[in-house]
C-alpha cells in the first residue's frame, strides 16, 4: 500500500511534528506510514483523511502486490 | 490509544532502580553466592541473596520491559508484539542449541540464565526499534 500523505502535507503546509499532534500519535509513527514501513489502523487512516479532508481512497491507495 | 497489560512509565526506572540495587548485594554478601540456593529452608541466608539479586534482576529486566512509551500509539504497540515474537523464536533457538551441546551438570545454569535471556532480547530488540525510528524521523528533517 501507499500513500499521498507526503503531498497532502507540503499542499496544507505542515510539518510530520504538526499531523502527529492532531491525530495523537508520535512523529516517528507518521514518518513509518509516509515512508510505507508502517500500514496503519482503519481508524487511524480515517483520522488522517479527516485531517486533509479527503477520502481514505484518495490518500491510501493499493498496490500491484497487495 | 488504549494499552492493556504495561505498567506506568515510571516503572522503568523502578526496573532499573532494581538491577542497580542487586550489584551492591551481590558485592556485599558474595559469601552466600557459592551456596546452593535451592537449600531446604525459607528466607535463610542463601534464599534471601537469592531473593535480592536473581530475583531482583528478573523484577528489574520486567518492570523495564514492560513500562509504557513516553507516546503511545499503534506503531509501538505493533513494534512490542513484532519483538516480542522475535524475542521468543530467537530465545527457544538459543535455548535448544545450548541444551543440546551441554553436559547434563550446566543444565541448571542454563535454564537460569533462560529466565532473563527472552526478556533481555525483547529489550534490546524493542530498543533498537525505537532507535532506528526516531533516527529515520530525524534524518527527515
Amino acid at each position: 500500500m501507499r500513500n499521498t500523505i507526503r503531498v497532502e502535507r507540503a499542499i496544507k503546509n505542515i510539518t510530520q511534528a504538526d499531523l502527529a499532534d492532531l491525530i495523537n500519535v508520535s512523529r516517528q509513527t507518521i514518518n513509518t506510514i509516509e515512508s510505507n514501513k508502517y500500514v496503519p489502523s482503519t481508524v487511524l487512516a480515517l483520522k488522517i483523511a479527516r485531517v486533509f479532508g479527503k477520502t481514505v481512497e484518495e490518500i491510501f491507495l493499493l498496490d500491484e502486490e497487495d | 490509544m488504549k494499552t492493556r497489560f504495561l505498567f506506568p512509565n515510571w516503572f522503568r526506572y523502578l526496573g532499573l532502580a532494581c538491577f542497580l540495587l542487586h550489584l551492591p548485594v551481590m558485592l556485599l554478601f558474595n559469601q552466600y553466592h557459592d551456596m546452593d540456593s535451592r537449600a531446604p529452608g525459607l528466607f535463610n541466608g542463601p534464599h534471601v541473596f537469592f531473593i535480592f539479586t536473581t530475583l531482583m534482576v528478573t523484577v528489574g529486566l520486567f518492570f523495564f520491559a514492560f513500562s509504557k512509551e513516553k507516546v503511545e500509539d499503534e506503531q509501538i504497540m505493533q513494534l512490542r508484539r513484532d519483538s516480542l515474537q522475535w524475542a521468543v523464536y530467537f530465545n527457544y533457538v538459543v535455548l535448544i542449541t545450548t541444551l543440546i551441546f551441554t553436559e547434563h551438570m550446566e543444565m541448571g545454569h542454563i535454564l537460569m540464565l533462560n529466565m532473563w535471556t527472552l526478556l533481555l532480547i525483547f529489550i534490546f530488540r524493542f530498543q533498537w526499534g525505537i532507535i532506528r525510528n526516531n533516527w529515520l524521523a530525524n534524518k527527515e528533517v
